[in-house]
């Protein structure tokens, strides 16, 4: 893995403003950046996500229509999730991978 | 000329110069999507890339198959210089004659075969096409067969689906398609997981079918031969009992799962905008991948005068117009123009007025409401021509008493960019209709104004004395 101060191994959009929450453990979707034929592949974790530097990784954000948000982020994997979350079609992903990090033994 | 592959297109659209083969090597990741889209707005040629980095020598990229009605022409066998109206033409009549297919027992979709973990999504290079996507898109330009397990209905359709990882893709066929009717109403119902088969680059007419605006219940798979004038050759996939078109450059085997779900979104889609749909799709688990030696992945650059700014406008106008005809409504032509991102829609009337433009606002907002911007017009102006329409709303349309709005829920276009997110999530939006006819009740002797076209304010004697001595007068064309 990459330090912080490299370039972002990961990307994560969020829904609204309020859905990025620093310092605390959080279901999310990284994408990985690194180049190579794997490039942009997705995986659930839980993380932990801090402002302006940090342990872990470095991290992109963007918002529901793709714009990169301001501001240095890291991300600190805590745990993977399985790659299919328990959830029914059409309805919210986010709530769906919340109910499956809370029903997860941490 | 009728493409039994997609490698006969190809070669006719090198023969005509509406191709461009690109040798330099490219990147899939923004660069190949960049030169695809300046492509397309520029209306420029379809493109086959061939060295694509990280798969030099395996799989190259054939990119806006039929982004301009040149090659919607050539698809058809037409010259490619026919006009709008006669491709309208051989395209309704194709659709009249259909031709059921045929089953072959070998393949050139067959002559790579990866079952479970060796079929890799990431063995394709599938572009990332607009900076800020949610992922890469391998369904731009595809080919979705489905089957209702009840009545054994077979579905195609043409449906985003994004590169999730090695082995899932996550896709939004909106919930109101046939695919996502049929998978909600069957399987996740059930809880069973439907079988899937998205086939690329196969010939240009059976991709056209799936695209097209077809009734529920409607066999696209007779729609493709009866455009190609003779069947479509289909082949048993490896993994499930579904069909695939023969000559496919690849298919991807799987099915989608009625109780599990990913992130899909957001994409720049067929409107021109990114907006921000995002995390309500489907997910869809991989277990083979066949493909040619040396395959073509075929890839719409999605956006603004894309490959659906042609032929969902084909197939869609058509299906307006049988609607209409069926609700009686007096129409004549329908046209949905390309720059318009299937959003607008021309129509022609033997007349207008109130009640005409109340019941085209409910025919064709009553199921799915995908267009939001409808001018009716009467038939002395050219739906094909859209200065003449623009001239026909200007000066016919009343600025109060012409237009109409119809307010719906549940199904409204979600990517309509003009929404709000609010309305999206609601599936809530309206349609307007502006229309641009006389008014039944106005005297035609004395109040109608009369136009001042030669075609209409001059009497036919001098019409023809004109037009008989234009060169004469020293006019070139």
């Amino acid at each position: 893995m990459a330090s912080s101060s490299d370039a972002p191994v990961w990307d994560t959009f969020v829904r609204r403003p309020g859905d990025i929450r620093c310092g605390v453990e959080t279901p999310m979707v990284l994408r990985d950046l690194r180049p190579g034929r794997g490039k942009y592949g997705l995986s659930h974790v839980v993380g932990v996500v801090r402002e302006g530097g940090g342990p872990g990784d470095g991290l992109v954000v963007r918002t529901v229509v793709g714009v990169v948000l301001p501001g240095s982020y890291t991300v600190e994997i805590v745990r993977e999730m399985p790659q299919e979350i328990a959830g029914t079609p059409y309805r919210d992903f986010y709530a769906a991978l919340q109910r499956a990090a809370e029903a997860e033994p941490a | 000329m009728i493409f039994d592959d997609n490698r006969g297109f190809i070669e006719a659209l090198r023969r005509s110069g509406d191709l461009v083969e690109v040798e330099k090597e490219v990147s899939w990741d923004l660069e190949l999507g960049a030169i695809s889209r300046l492509a397309c707005e520029k209306d420029g040629p379809a493109v086959w890339f061939k060295r694509v980095t990280d798969y030099v020598d395996e799989v190259s990229v054939f990119v806006n198959p039929v982004a301009t009605w040149r090659r919607i022409a050539i698809a058809l066998g037409l010259p490619a210089t026919a006009t709008v109206r006669e491709i309208y033409e051989a395209y309704e009549k194709g659709e009249g004659s259909p031709v059921d297919p045929v089953e072959v027992k070998e393949a050139p979709c067959k002559q790579v075969i990866r079952k479970g973990a060796d079929a890799n999504l990431f063995d394709l290079p599938t572009p990332m096409l607009h900076e800020g996507d949610g992922g890469r898109y391998l369904g731009t330009w595809d080919l979705v067969i489905s089957k209702d397990v009840d009545s054994g209905w077979v579905n195609w359709g043409m449906y985003r689906f994004m590169v999730y990882d090695a082995h899932h893709l996550t896709g939004f066929p909106r919930p109101t398609s046939h695919l996502g009717k049929v998978f909600q109403e069957h399987y996740v119902a059930k809880g069973k997981p439907m079988p899937l088969a998205i086939a690329i680059g196969t010939d240009p007419l059976s991709h056209f079918a799936a695209a097209a605006t077809y009734a529920l219940g409607g066999d696209e798979a007779g729609l493709a031969g009866g455009l190609r004038g003779r069947p479509v050759e289909m082949i048993r996939c490896e993994t499930s009992d579904l069909m695939v078109p023969a000559h496919s450059e690849i298919v991807i085997e799987g099915e989608v799962l009625p109780d599990r779900v990913g992130l899909e979104g957001p994409y720049g889609e067929y409107p021109g905008y990114r907006t921000g749909e995002m995390g309500n799709g489907i997910l869809f688990r991989t277990t083979a991948i066949t493909h040619r030696e040396a395959p073509v992945l075929t890839v719409d650059a999605t956006g603004y005068k894309d490959d659906s700014s042609t032929v969902t406008a084909l197939s869609g106008a058509l299906a307006i117009k049988r609607r209409l005809e069926r609700h009686g409504v007096p129409v004549r032509d329908v046209y949905v123009p390309p720059e318009g991102a299937v959003h607008l829609a021309v129509m022609s009337v033997d007349y207008g007025g109130q009640e005409v433009a109340r019941k085209v606002l409910q025919v064709l907002t009553s199921r799915r409401a995908l267009l939001s911007k409808l001018f009716l017009v009467d038939t002395d102006t050219d739906v094909f021509d859209m200065g003449k329409v623009l001239h026909a709303f200007s000066t016919k349309c009343h600025p109060a008493n012409g237009i109409h709005v119809i307010h719906y829920e549940g199904r409204a276009n979600t990517l309509t960019p003009c929404y709000s997110q609010a309305e999206r999530a609601a599936q809530k939006g309206a349609t307007v209709l502006y229309d641009c006819t006389w008014p039944g009740e106005w005297s035609r002797e004395w109040e109608t104004p009369v136009k001042a076209t030669l075609d209409s304010i001059f009497s036919k004697e001098v019409q023809e004395k004109v037009l008989k001595n234009w060169s004469e007068y020293g006019f070139k064309q």
